[in-house]
């Protein structure tokens, strides 16, 4: 076992006899991972029906009552930043700080910076979605906030990563273990991304201009919102699957080597893949086709992480009878699979010219958002909350309950999105005898609404499964102090 | 007593007494090709031809999607093929996980097992009979959880594991399948774009 590996164990590090200091070895700080994660699930609760109720609205839209707030325009977005930046990132944010110190075996770098960064998130995001609905909208996909916000989410994100980088400086354990390299990758290229896709010229508190013109400003947006996908989406639960999943197993992960080969072949070609999201637009082919090539590419890192991830699995069968929350990263690596497989097939041009502007892609971010982040989140958080509290699950029988819902809700959305993204690819592009187009826009979506409403009805099943989770960890917790853990 | 997995209709009709049987004879892999595979694989394709012909797909829009005799054929067979390879695809790669979880290696067995967890699915392509990709959706995703079920709990008694095990290799096989259906797909839409299937302004 590497030194690596056995940090990841939890076993005495090698050079404990190294000199370190009296804060460095004072108790872990997990009050902050354990409002982070209660923040995380508030999220996935508000964030996710969010999304419940715009997929009612795409089935009746009389649903917004006329509000300018409550319309699909406004609470799209809340949806997506909810769950992303809500959800998505505080249990990013949670689990990494969990993490760097037991794999460090020290105590977090300025724990009061820490605070900063968990509150200072929160109050952003709520702000944030606020502004949204009121209608401040910089007008780029996953990255809508306004200026103000851009500035703050900076801000915050710079001091995450002087807390991270600042508790690895003073690791005690020479090796950095590889969740944390995923972590820090998600750290790095987020403010990169972020700090150049927001540079904007302000008008005004809530109005700002991309400094980009035209087809710049698509390259520089979808460079950051690929990237966004990938080293936050991808990378940073990444970074949660490498640290939890042989904790849950109980052994090192299958191919500590092939783990760190597909980190850095992850970081070398998704930052390429941006243009995928371009084919067919103003932007030189060229470019295009570098974004399918390195797209392609791409799958090798993605299944090589897949394939770690389920022969670690294979050979810890036996913790299947008293780990619940196993099961959920079991289900999560093969939507890990099937979405990495899918996004490179829908990068290639041929395919991108039926699939693209269709619910297909839709369908295609779901399988990775409900499939892959939320289910390995769900797997964590039933590993890891119990232990911030030093005492078991309150219901194994609610977590089983909620892994079947997820498992269900996730095909059926998947299933909805598939057929009616396939029937709108054919039915945009379809002509008649004399060439012309055969079909109506508005008639093409009108014929939607059955798919739509088994969509809602997925999302209603994905919902009723995360409440599920939210009351059992609430339970769990509930007049529980946090354990104190000190570093070995 | 004859055995239910000889029939299709047995496979439907009492999956996890097939699945036990399907252990206990451990028939040959033709056995289980020639006399299950191939009828199961056939059926989606026949009904598939059926519907097409004689009403056009309906994706929602108000006329239906109609192709000439010669096409629909053509598709129809690749259909066909398209899912012997999925039987035989699934069924390899079942047998290629097995020893990662304690599971038999007899390809009969294997095989055997994806016929029975495709059964569902191979009966509740009767929707394609009327080609309304919704309907077919509704009266497939039943059959899909149908199927889910089986392979979760036919798997470890068809291929001799541990409930255990046999849960993490279904997961795997889930993510394998759903892979082979999106690889379906583009194939489809790229197949398309070359000129098969719809007329499409490509």
């Amino acid at each position: 076992m590497s030194q690596a590996q056995a940090a990841a164990e939890g076993a005495s590090p090698p050079n404990a006899g190294a000199t370190a200091t009296a804060a460095a070895l004072a108790s872990y700080s997990d009050p902050v991972v354990r409002f982070l994660t209660a923040c995380a699930v508030a999220w996935a609760l508000a964030g996710m029906a969010a999304g419940v109720w715009i997929a009612a609205e795409l089935v009746w839209p009389g649903l917004d009552f006329g509000q300018p707030w409550l319309s699909y325009g406004r609470l799209r977005n809340l949806h997506t930043n909810g769950v992303i930046f809500g959800f998505g990132v505080s249990a990013l944010m949670g689990t990494a700080l969990y993490s760097v110190q037991r794999t460090c075996h020290v105590r977090l770098f300025a724990p009061g910076l820490a605070w900063f960064c968990a509150i200072g998130w929160q109050l952003g995001v709520l702000a944030g979605g606020a502004s949204l609905l009121a209608g401040w909208n910089a007008g780029k996909e996953y990255a809508e906030l306004e200026w103000p916000f851009d500035i703050a989410i900076a801000v915050v994100w710079v001091c995450f990563g002087v807390v991270f980088f600042g508790t690895i400086g003073r690791r005690r354990i020479r090796p950095i273990y590889v969740s944390n390299w995923f972590y820090g990758g998600l750290i790095i290229v987020i403010a990169m991304l972020h700090i150049v896709n927001s540079l904007a010229l302000p008008v005004g508190w809530g109005k700002s201009y991309s400094l980009f013109a035209g087809a710049q400003d698509a390259i520089v947006q979808w460079w950051y919102g690929h990237n966004a996908v990938g080293f936050l989406l991808t990378g940073g639960f990444l970074g949660m699957l490498y640290y939890f999943l042989p904790k849950h197993a109980g052994r090192p992960i299958w191919s500590y080597r092939l783990s760190i080969v597909a980190f850095w072949a992850f970081t070398y070609s998704y930052i390429w893949a941006g243009p995928h999201h371009l084919h067919y637009n103003a932007i030189p082919a060229w470019v295009q086709s570098l974004g399918m090539v390195m797209s392609l590419v791409l799958l090798a890192p993605s299944w090589a992480t897949m394939i770690n991830g389920v022969m670690t699995v294979a050979g810890a069968w036996r913790k299947l009878r008293t780990d619940p929350a196993l099961k959920f990263i079991v289900l999560a690596l093969a939507f890990y699979g099937l979405a990495t497989f899918e996004g490179p097939m829908m990068s290639i041009k041929s395919v991108n010219v039926v699939s693209h502007f269709t619910d297909w892609t839709v369908g295609h971010v779901h399988s990775g958002a409900l499939g892959w982040n939320a289910l390995i989140t769900f797997g964590t958080f039933y590993f890891l909350v119990p232990r911030l509290v030093g005492g078991a699950l309150h219901s194994v029988r609610l977590a089983n309950v909620h892994f079947w819902l997820a498992l269900a809700g996730t095909m059926l959305y998947v299933l909805a999105m598939w057929g009616a993204g396939v029937s709108q690819g054919v039915l945009w592009l379809a002509l008649d005898h004399i060439g012309d187009v055969r079909f109506g826009f508005r008639d093409i979506m009108a014929s939607m609404a059955p798919y739509y409403a088994l969509r809602l009805l997925a999302g209603v099943v994905f919902l009723v499964g995360a409440v599920l989770m939210a009351w059992n960890l609430w339970r769990t917790v509930q007049g529980r102090p946090t354990a104190v853990v000190h570093p070995p | 007593m004859a055995l239910r997995y000889r029939s299709p209709w047995g496979l439907l009709r009492n999956p996890v007494v097939a699945c036990a049987q399907l252990a206990e004879d451990a028939p040959s892999p033709h056995a289980v090709l020639f006399r299950h595979t191939v009828w199961l694989a056939l059926l989606p394709p026949v009904f598939a031809f059926v519907g097409a012909a004689n009403f056009g797909w309906r994706l929602g829009a108000d006329e239906p999607l109609v192709l000439d005799t010669g096409q629909l054929a053509l598709v129809s067979l690749g259909y066909f093929f398209a899912l012997l390879a999925g039987f035989v695809g699934a069924a390899g790669a079942a047998r290629w996980m097995a020893p990662t979880y304690g599971a038999t290696e007899d390809f009969g067995r294997h095989l055997g097992l994806v016929a029975v967890v495709a059964a569902p699915l191979a009966a509740g392509a009767v929707a394609h009979l009327f080609p309304h990709v919704f309907l077919n959706l509704l009266v497939l995703i039943p059959a899909l959880i149908w199927s889910m079920y089986l392979l979760y709990t036919g798997l470890p008694v068809a291929l001799g594991t541990s409930p255990e095990r046999g849960m993490l290799m279904a997961s795997s096989l889930i993510g394998f399948l759903l892979v082979a259906v999106v690889i379906l797909l583009g194939v489809t839409v790229a197949l398309w774009g070359a000129g098969v299937g719809p007329l499409l302004g490509l």
